[in-house]
């Protein structure tokens, strides 16, 4: 049971991963990639680590750690990213 | 009051980082915490905190269905639109704010101006923009 | 465990195809910035993957260090721009 919303969220969060990082590609705004790359990496990645939290709950401390710096470390470059994109001139 | 908030912090990523809750270790947290040097900018109250620490705390569903809302209707449009800070704000309350705002997909802080105001980058679903201007967030 | 390991490989390939690809400099950021929380997710699935909690520490220390050289780059070059 554990097992399956382990898989469940990984798999979740690779589609995520997919479709954050497919915009990428493409020829958008820096800030409205910035969008999509806060879905995938963000919280792509925030699911793909609990889903290895319920995995190994042993090691809960760290994986907790990685989890709550993953989140503010993504947030703050994104907010990093589109003040200095939008500041410096050159955005389209 | 910050100060106490602060040193929780930090004896709480000790206590993450080393996973060992000995005596000693404690001890050896403590003393750390206290050490590290710290600004002192108080004046913001404990009520500020807890609301602000609770907005975190929802904003993790809100950001997950904010992602899935826009998976499954593309939102195209993007605009920029400016929201007030909260008055008396301190910075820490300020960069809990930005991250809130930020850790939302649909939403990101561009900038934040001295007068007291953030410059907000959105994505939007094209058309009925009378709507979605009045689906602003609760604190703009 | 494998296939999302093999899926993640692939994910990681589009922001560096980006990377290579496209020329604006805020758009490279952009990628880099992907491939660097990527990376740091696989090496944690990785340890899982291999049941060797060493090679797990190691990703949750470049996650809690983060990206902060790019975030120092990204002010330099918002310096570059304006002068």
């Amino acid at each position: 049971m554990i097992d399956n919303i382990s898989y469940g969220l990984m798999v979740l969060g690779v589609v995520f991963w997919f479709w954050g990082t497919v915009p990428l590609l493409g020829h958008r705004s820096v800030l409205y990639k910035l969008h999509s790359l806060s879905v995938s990496d963000t919280l792509g990645s925030m699911a793909i680590v609990v889903g290895l939290l319920l995995k190994i709950p042993r090691e809960w401390p760290l994986l907790l750690l990685a989890l709550i710096s993953l989140a503010i470390w993504n947030t703050v470059l994104g907010y990093v990213l589109a003040y200095c994109s939008s500041q410096g001139g050159g955005n389209d | 009051m910050i100060s106490i908030l602060d040193l929780l912090l930090r004896l709480t990523i000790w206590f993450l980082l080393t996973s060992d809750l000995s005596l000693p270790n404690i001890l050896i947290g403590i003393a750390v915490a206290l050490l590290i040097p710290r600004r002192y900018t108080q004046l913001s109250t404990l009520k500020d905190w807890l609301q602000i620490l609770w907005e975190v705390v929802v904003a993790i569903p809100q950001a997950y269905i904010e992602a899935v809302e826009i998976m499954v209707r593309p939102h195209t449009e993007e605009d920029i639109v400016t929201e007030r800070v909260k008055p008396r704000r301190t910075p820490g309350l300020i960069f809990l704010d930005v991250f809130v705002i930020t850790f939302t997909p649909k939403t990101i802080v561009l900038n934040h101006h001295e007068d007291g105001t953030y410059e907000v980058h959105r994505i939007r679903r094209p058309r009925r923009k009378t709507k979605a201007k009045a689906a602003r967030r609760p604190w703009s | 465990m494998n296939g999302i390991l093999i899926a993640m490989i692939g994910a990681l390939l589009l922001p560096i195809y980006e990377a290579w690809q496209d020329e604006d400099i805020w758009q490279k950021m952009l990628a880099f910035a992907s491939i660097a929380t990527k990376t740091s997710i696989m090496i944690l699935v990785v340890s899982v993957l291999r049941d060797d909690w060493m090679i797990g520490v190691v990703g949750v220390l470049i996650l809690s260090v983060g990206n902060a050289a790019l975030m120092l780059l990204a002010h330099i070059l918002r310096r570059l721009n304006e002068g």
